[in-house]
């Protein structure tokens, strides 16, 4: 992407910043959120963030090679299960770059 | 609780001690954003200018992917809006709070309130929703925040540029992606809308203008409310 391009995309997302965490409290006192709303964002956050998790874990894949011949989603599922284990986000990330790392040389 | 009697200072300073502990945990995740930011796609003073304006970790991580794709500026936006929108929950949740407060200073405090600030915030009025100055309480535990995830990425921007691209390490930051989204998952219905985000995300990952992000996000909100309608009705049937 042009510099330009990036700086637009960065001002952008400050705006977004702004106006999810403060334009609610900005809106007149009485305003409540429409059920079918509140409901579609209360799912919206995990569906996004799943969205783009998943190509990044499977950009590791070799064409051709099996499932599990990806270090990228090797390191993620022991990252989710020393998630599930701990609950910290520190052992995860230490714990999946571990297996990414030996992943790597293992597969070659 | 705090047995004083609040005064503005107190409730700042019980805010700081309040979100301390997590500090560690947000120092850490800043550094991984800034490692990120720079390792994939960002130049230093990109990187730099992100961190200062933007100031939502979660959203940061996703774009740099899609930023490192060259994916349209409206796809990326729009990712970051979707993540971000459990902000607007938040903010539902802070109003009835911040009845009465100046139009500058709700901009400010919204924008310095994360996820760790809020949910410190809401156990706060939960335990004790009379006291006093809950708005200096949140500034506490906000502006500590902003300063150690600031500082936190700051490192990480200045140990990225010391790193050799081979390590990976832009890596992590896909890890704590996954350490946030796991306990927002915590029902049927949002495990159904993740497969499904999951299976339209690996069937769309070579869709042009990387228009498979949206379309798996938006078919995985779409079934969530689907499978909870569906949880909700068969409930209601089995006990009239």
């Amino acid at each position: 992407m042009s510099p330009l391009k990036i700086w637009i995309t960065i001002a952008g997302m400050t705006a977004i910043t702004v106006l999810t965490r403060s334009g609610f409290l900005l809106l007149p006192e009485r305003f409540s959120l429409p059920p079918i709303i509140s409901r579609a964002l209360r799912y919206a956050p995990a569906c996004a963030l799943v969205a783009i998790i998943v190509p990044d874990v499977m950009s590791g894949q070799i064409p051709g090679a099996g499932f599990l011949h990806n270090a990228r989603l090797l390191g993620a599922l022991a990252g989710a299960a020393t998630f599930y284990r701990t609950r910290s986000m520190l052992a995860t990330i230490a714990v999946g770059m571990l297996a990414l790392t030996l992943a790597r040389f293992a597969l070659g | 609780m705090n047995p004083i009697h609040p005064t503005p200072r107190s409730e700042y300073l019980h805010g700081i001690k309040m979100v301390a502990p997590s500090m560690i945990a947000t120092g850490a995740w800043g550094m991984v954003t800034g490692v990120a930011m720079l390792k994939s796609a960002l130049t230093l003073t990109q990187a730099l200018g992100m961190t200062a304006f933007v100031y939502a970790g979660s959203a940061q991580l996703a774009v740099v992917p899609l930023i490192a794709a060259s994916a349209p500026i409206w796809v990326i936006l729009l990712s970051a809006t979707v993540i971000n929108l459990r902000f607007v929950i938040y903010a539902a949740a802070l109003a009835p709070h911040f009845r009465g407060v100046s139009t500058l200073k709700k901009l400010g405090l919204g924008y310095l309130s994360g996820d760790i600030s809020f949910v410190i915030f809401m156990q706060r009025v939960h335990a004790e929703p009379e006291r006093a100055y809950a708005q200096q309480f949140l500034l506490g535990c906000t502006s500590v925040s902003w300063l150690v995830w600031q500082l936190g990425s700051l490192v990480g921007i200045i140990l990225a540029s010391q790193i050799p691209d081979r390590w990976g390490l832009d890596f992590a930051g896909t890890l704590a992606l996954l350490a946030l989204v796991i306990p927002i998952i915590r029902d049927r219905a949002a495990a159904a809308g993740v497969a499904v985000t999951a299976v339209v995300a690996i069937i769309g990952a070579q869709w042009p203008l990387r228009l498979g992000v949206i379309a798996a996000a938006a078919a995985g909100i779409a079934t969530s409310m689907l499978v909870e309608s569906y949880v909700r009705h068969a409930a209601r049937k089995v006990t009239p």
